[in-house]
């Protein structure tokens, strides 16, 4: 059976302003990794901790924020810390290549599930290095 | 980039019905880790009980409605289930809340959990393998 850890102390950070989508995000990274996930409900605030407290090893946000918009905080993200998985949410199929191009690492497109966010974790939270 | 979610032509904004769905989902994923011996963790409690929470509530709410519907048009939600997966759905919920504070489940609550389970993964069509939440076993 193949042997898989959480990245120790792994910090995650959701950006989304409707409040139950995001408590549904917060709560299923949450229970995965078993760890505080961050909650955010502006684009501004967020990058305010990031700026204060460092960046987390993921940010998962939706394309449409108040103050600084997806678009704007994915690109500042990329510039200050490229080691830093960010995944975008949207609603809209125009949004994935554009967010593709900005440096996205992944794409989680609207209406998704447990599933999709198990993967996230899987692909980007899971070391398998780690024994 | 990976890409997650759903297909691009059938792309939409999240409803209630979607959160619920998927939150119940969550919730089964909860009690089979725990029927599992999954390790429970500060943070895993804290979601269990907050996602038990949500979904009892939407659960008995959905079941009000359906007192209250005439015809299809009527209906707030979408959903296609009758009283008694609602009540399923919150006895899932209560017994989640019991196993996250601690309370141990004797074998005859665990097996009325997993013939609960059952029941509801029948309903809604959803069978999350055990393979797939292999992960969960590290807290």
């Amino acid at each position: 059976m193949r042997e898989e850890n959480i990245i120790p102390n792994v910090k995650i950070a959701v950006v989304d302003e409707d409040v139950i989508i995001r408590d549904f995000v917060v709560g299923t990274l949450m229970y995965s990794v078993n760890r505080e996930v961050l909650p955010f409900d502006n684009g501004f605030d967020a990058w305010v901790y990031f700026e204060e407290a460092g960046f987390p090893d993921m940010v998962v946000a939706d394309v449409n924020l108040q103050e600084i918009d997806g678009y704007t905080l994915l690109t500042k993200i990329k510039e200050r810390s490229a080691r830093t998985i960010v995944v975008m949410i949207s609603n809209k199929w125009e949004h994935e290549a554009i967010v593709a191009e900005l440096g996205a690492d992944a794409f989680l497109a609207k209406p998704f599930g447990v599933n999709a966010l198990f993967e996230l974790v899987q692909k980007f939270v899971v070391d398998e290095s780690v024994k | 980039m990976l890409r997650l979610g759903a297909e691009p032509d059938i792309m939409r904004e999240m409803e209630l019905d979607d959160i619920f769905i998927s939150r119940l989902q969550l919730l089964i994923i909860m009690s089979k880790a725990y029927l599992l011996e999954y390790p429970l963790g500060r943070h895993r409690v804290k979601s269990i009980l907050e996602n038990a929470q949500c979904v009892k509530g939407d659960a008995v709410g959905l079941a009000e409605d359906l007192d209250f519907i005439d015809s299809p048009e009527d209906a707030i939600s979408t959903l296609e289930f009758d009283k008694i997966f609602y009540q399923r759905v919150k006895l899932l919920a209560v017994m989640a809340e019991a196993f996250a504070k601690g309370h141990t489940l004797e074998p005859p609550k665990k097996e009325a959990l997993e013939k609960n389970l059952q029941s509801i993964c029948g309903a809604i069509t959803f069978n999350q393998q055990i393979s797939d939440i292999q992960f969960l076993k590290v807290a």
